[in-house]
């Protein structure tokens, strides 16, 4: 590859770049969003309906970063404590592979 | 019971590979010093954390050759001390590389890339043309500060400050396993970094137009959720560092 053509696809690159930042409110953005919601948990877990919505009625907070994908995630933010006493809660890695994104509600602890 | 050779020689095979391979990159360095003596010159690129550990073991799986970031000021100065270069020479398909001699296989390829400080956007990068060493002018190169200077027997590598090359290489549109691997090197790059390092990351980074604080950010987060690959820092004990990070750009 010559030089012009690499000058050429690192603009090309930097214009897609330019398109995705434009879309990062947008449906676009939603796997922008949700890896940073995922980049704050230490420790994820892959909970059922009826759990999620035990812990919102409990008052464990919503984040919607989740709700861009198509289904839709529910990521709730719980304590590590609560974490040790959900029942049938399954401890996910935190990485993008098919295990994560199969799970439809997740709970997720933060570092801080 | 015996454990089988095959597992019982793989450590060393790794072993060996890694000690030529310090080799073969010191001695590649070494036969382009006259340009490493250049002020301004600094080795760029995935190598560099190569060299920053201790005794520049290069541990680190990375592909086959070595960048050298050129300022543009320092172009002229650089051209006319490439007939010092006895033992590489321009590749034919792209004479901004530098290929080894046939007699001297040792030597891994030499990039010659460009850094203006006038730039910073990749959509800036141009070619800057010339008959005897063209450049390709890299617009986020211009992250790199001149850093530690690393002396190996007497061979003195100037290297860029961690915070600049970080930036750098989180500005950057990566793809693949190249680019995943180019976040793995942040990843080693940020655990070695103090806390004067990271303020310095963070005034660099408040600096840049929005768009690349996004890239920024974003590549953050890819690279929280990366697992770990052979030869390369494994990122996950390392993601509060990283959550650490992202929390204070996030915040500004």
């Amino acid at each position: 590859m010559t030089i012009a053509e690499r000058v050429k696809a690192v603009r090309a690159r930097a214009r897609v770049r330019r398109w995705e930042y434009r879309q990062r409110n947008l449906a676009h953005g939603a796997w922008a969003r949700f890896r940073a919601a995922l980049a704050h948990a230490r420790d994820a877990y892959a909970i059922d309906d009826v759990t999620a919505a035990a812990l919102i009625a409990e008052g464990f907070i919503v984040d919607d970063r989740g709700r861009g994908l198509e289904p839709p995630r529910t990521i709730l933010w719980i304590t590590a404590e609560q974490a040790g006493r959900l029942t049938g809660a399954r401890p996910i890695a935190l990485r993008l592979d098919a295990e994560l994104l199969a799970a439809r509600c997740l709970a997720l602890v933060p570092f801080v | 019971m015996m454990a089988s050779p095959t597992v019982a020689q793989a450590p060393y095979a790794r072993y060996t590979d890694v000690v030529m391979f310090r080799d073969r990159l010191l001695a590649t360095l070494r036969a382009v010093e006259p340009i490493l003596e250049v002020p301004g010159v600094l080795v760029a690129g995935s190598e560099v954390p190569n060299l920053l550990e201790a005794n520049a073991a290069a541990t680190l799986v990375v592909s086959q050759d070595v960048d050298l970031a050129i300022p543009v000021a320092v172009h002229e100065t650089v051209k006319a001390r490439l007939d010092r270069i006895t033992r590489l020479v321009p590749s034919s398909d792209e004479p901004s590389v530098w290929v080894p001699r046939p007699e001297d296989p040792e030597l891994i390829e030499v990039n010659f890339i460009g850094l203006d400080p006038a730039i910073v956007e990749p959509m800036d990068t141009y070619e800057k043309e010339d008959q005897r060493l063209p450049l390709m002018v890299f617009g986020p190169l211009s992250l790199l500060t001149a850093g530690s200077v690393v002396e190996i027997d007497g061979l003195r590598i100037p290297l860029p400050q961690p915070a600049g090359l970080a930036l750098e290489k989180l500005v950057s549109d990566r793809t693949g396993e190249k680019g995943d691997r180019d976040l793995l090197v942040v990843a080693g790059l940020l655990t070695a970094m103090t806390p004067a390092d990271f303020d310095q990351l963070e005034r660099v980074y408040l600096g840049l137009p929005v768009e690349l604080r996004h890239q920024v950010r974003s590549n953050l987060s890819i690279l929280s959720l990366l697992d770990a690959r052979p030869g390369m820092p494994d990122p996950r004990p390392h993601r509060l560092v990283v959550d650490a990070l992202l929390r204070r750009l996030e915040s500004r």
